[in-house]
């Protein structure tokens, strides 16, 4: 599959493991409750995590050689960027779109 | 039913009633109620005064917007009435001068018409003993001299009002109180909770309406209020407590030379219901009178480590009895019922509760009745502040001497609900805690448990049942951090929606969820001010659980 669409589908696939995870992690009770942070933390490791499992994934998918490889290879570093920004961009999107839910604490 | 509602508590036993009945109003059993509560005592510094006059304090607090007022009555939430704070005791402290009846009285014998003074007072009242014992803390069960005290320190403070010089606090706030039920005159419901079995409430409850009559009188001579015109309730509450008996070192004094001894009670009581029974005057003033009693053997209230018997003073603090919540519930009915039979003479109300291998367990029903479903409405109101007191002290921590409201607070913060950012402060949340913790339990500094009033109510009952499980009432902090708050009842259909978690299925979770999507409607609440808000918040995100089930 192309780069360009299979990168940000991982980001994608990135962005929701990040929200599921994010919706586990329990309200803590008390005055200086630490659940809005860690959901924070959960979001950012991904959001690191994201271009170098995107990378991986652009590696496995990789044909064995010749100019689609190099053509693979070339497209890697675009299709990758554009998984962080998708990322990025959703993820900030969903966290203000769904501001009262857990994935709000996120931005 | 429009009347004008007035409670009023009188000696140690009415002081832990009305802490009872102020539970009430702020579980939310009396919506959109205004109530004046007037507390009448002989002892100024009694502890059970003193414990039932910071919960009032703490509840007019809890309401109040910007001025310190007490607040609005509200619809459907939690401390939806109104409490307007009155307060009176009578003036026994100046030693040689005011403290026992002698000196009260002025039995000085110095003249013809005080040797009269004098035998008739021998006639009636012990010299000995009955005359001289100290006042301060109260009548000492010797009905026959508090009646007559307690009149005339009615009486005597209105007529101090009335000249207008040297009134005292005390003194003033009774005033208002009298004003208040002279321009409510027939259109008022008062309901006096004391017993008849000690010393200041059985003193107190036979000649209240007409000490008020007197004293209304007294302060406005062109008053013309028929205290016949006005609806009386009261609680025929006989013996249920018991206390240490006095020492012989206690005996010896003259100034205590008169003690209430509990083991007197249950002949009080008796001789108490006579008088009640066949009185023409008490008959003709109450239109509805709640006869309360508990069949089992007294348990010890008293909570102190002292063996002598405590008369009176800060000492008197004793822990609250399912009888007084009973008695709260006879108020509650006198306030919610459609109208009061003034007819006749007085009505005779009780009920029973259901005796089985040797404990109560008793329904909702037993108190409040099914009509209009009321039973349905305390378990839901009572079960509903209960799990709000779990989620600020357990859940939150407030009972292990942290910040219970502020986190709730903080968990709205932190899903972007900022309606209360700055409209609710610190202190105010403090206050809440506070309630909830005189309501629940709360542990000292160093680690014990102290239990708060639904605890010791529940305590007093034990093994037998009410409502709520014995999971409800857990004293380990392992156990309280642990608890489900929204499965306290026994009846599995006031149970919560509860989610999966990575802990099992729990009901807080989805409950904290939920606060974050309810609208609260100001209208339909009838709120005037954020912290109103900010409770019915939490009033309508436990309703709506209770009625989610799985």
């Amino acid at each position: 599959m192309n780069n360009y669409i299979l990168l940000p589908v991982v980001g994608v696939g990135m962005l929701l493991i990040a929200a599921l995870i994010s919706n586990i992690i329990k309200y803590e009770g008390g005055a200086n409750p630490k659940d809005p942070r860690k959901r924070k933390v959960v979001f950012w490791l991904f959001f690191v995590l994201n271009p170098v499992l995107t990378y991986a994934v652009g590696l496995m998918t990789s044909p064995a050689s010749g100019i689609a490889k190099t053509k693979h290879m070339d497209s890697l570093p675009v299709g990758l960027g554009i998984g962080v920004v998708v990322y990025l961009l959703l993820g900030f999107i969903l966290s203000k779109v769904m501001k009262t839910s857990k994935v709000g604490n996120w931005f | 039913m429009n009347d004008q509602l007035y409670v009023i508590g009188v000696g140690g036993t009415g002081m832990r009633c009305l802490e009872s009945f102020v539970h009430l109003c702020a579980i939310g059993m009396l919506d959109g109620k205004e109530i004046n509560v007037l507390t009448l005592d002989t002892d100024a510094n009694n502890g059970n005064l003193k414990r039932v006059k910071d919960l009032i304090n703490s509840y007019r607090r809890i309401k109040s917007g910007v001025l310190n007022d007490g607040g609005t009555p509200n619809r459907n939430t939690f401390f939806s009435s109104k409490l307007n704070y009155y307060h009176y005791h009578t003036n026994y402290m100046k030693a040689g001068d005011r403290d026992n009846y002698r000196n009260l009285s002025n039995l000085s014998g110095q003249s013809n018409t005080e040797d009269e003074n004098q035998m008739l007072a021998d006639l009636f009242l012990d010299k000995e003993t009955v005359q001289v014992f100290d006042l301060k803390h109260g009548y000492r069960a010797q009905t026959h001299l508090g009646s007559q005290l307690m009149f005339h320190g009615l009486v005597e403070a209105a007529r101090k009002l009335a000249k207008g010089t040297n009134i005292t606090d005390e003194e003033k706030s009774f005033g208002e109180f009298i004003d208040k039920l002279e321009q409510s005159g027939k259109n008022s419901r008062v309901f006096v909770f004391g017993s008849v079995f000690g010393g200041t409430g059985a003193s107190s409850i036979p000649v209240l309406p007409s000490a008020l009559k007197e004293a209304i009188k007294t302060k406005n001579k062109a008053s013309d209020l028929n205290i016949s015109d006005v609806k009386f309730g009261s609680t025929l509450l006989t013996s249920y407590f018991d206390f240490n008996r006095p020492t012989s070192t206690q005996k010896e004094s003259s100034k205590e030379s008169v003690i209430a001894s509990s083991t007197f009670f249950p002949l009080n009581s008796q001789a108490a219901l006579q008088f009640y029974q066949g009185d023409p005057t008490v008959q003709s003033v109450y239109n509805k009178l709640y006869h309360i009693g508990w069949p089992l053997p007294a348990k010890k209230l008293d909570d102190s480590k002292k063996t002598e018997t405590i008369t009176g003073g800060a000492d008197q603090k004793n822990k609250c009895h399912f009888v007084e919540l009973v008695a709260a519930c006879a108020a509650l009915d006198f306030f919610t019922a459609s109208s009061v039979d003034t007819t006749g003479t007085a009505k005779y109300v009780f009920r029973t509760g259901q005796y089985e291998n040797g404990a109560f367990n008793f329904h909702a029903s037993d108190l409040v009745g099914v009509e209009q479903n009321k039973d349905q409405k305390l378990i839901s109101k009572l079960g509903g502040f209960l799990s709000l007191a779990h989620i600020s002290l357990s859940k939150n921590h407030a009972g292990f001497g942290e910040k219970g409201f502020l986190g709730l607070k903080k968990h709205l913060e932190n899903q972007n609900i900022d309606s209360f950012k700055t409209s609710i402060t610190e202190a105010d949340l403090d206050e809440l805690d506070k309630y909830m913790r005189n309501f629940g339990y709360y542990f000292t500094d160093d680690g014990a448990f102290k239990s708060g009033w639904i605890y010791q109510i529940r305590n007093s009952i034990a093994p037998g049942k009410f409502i709520f499980t014995n999971e409800a009432f857990a004293m380990s902090i392992k156990e309280l951090k642990g608890l489900d708050v929204g499965k306290l009842f026994e009846d599995p259909n006031y149970h919560w929606e509860s989610a999966l978690t990575l802990s099992g299925r729990d009901t807080y979770q989805p409950w904290l969820k939920r606060l974050t999507s309810i609208q609260v409607s100001a209208e339909e609440h009838q709120l005037t001010h954020d912290k109103e808000k900010f409770i019915a918040l939490l009033h309508d995100g436990i309703m709506i659980s209770q009625q989610q089930q799985n």
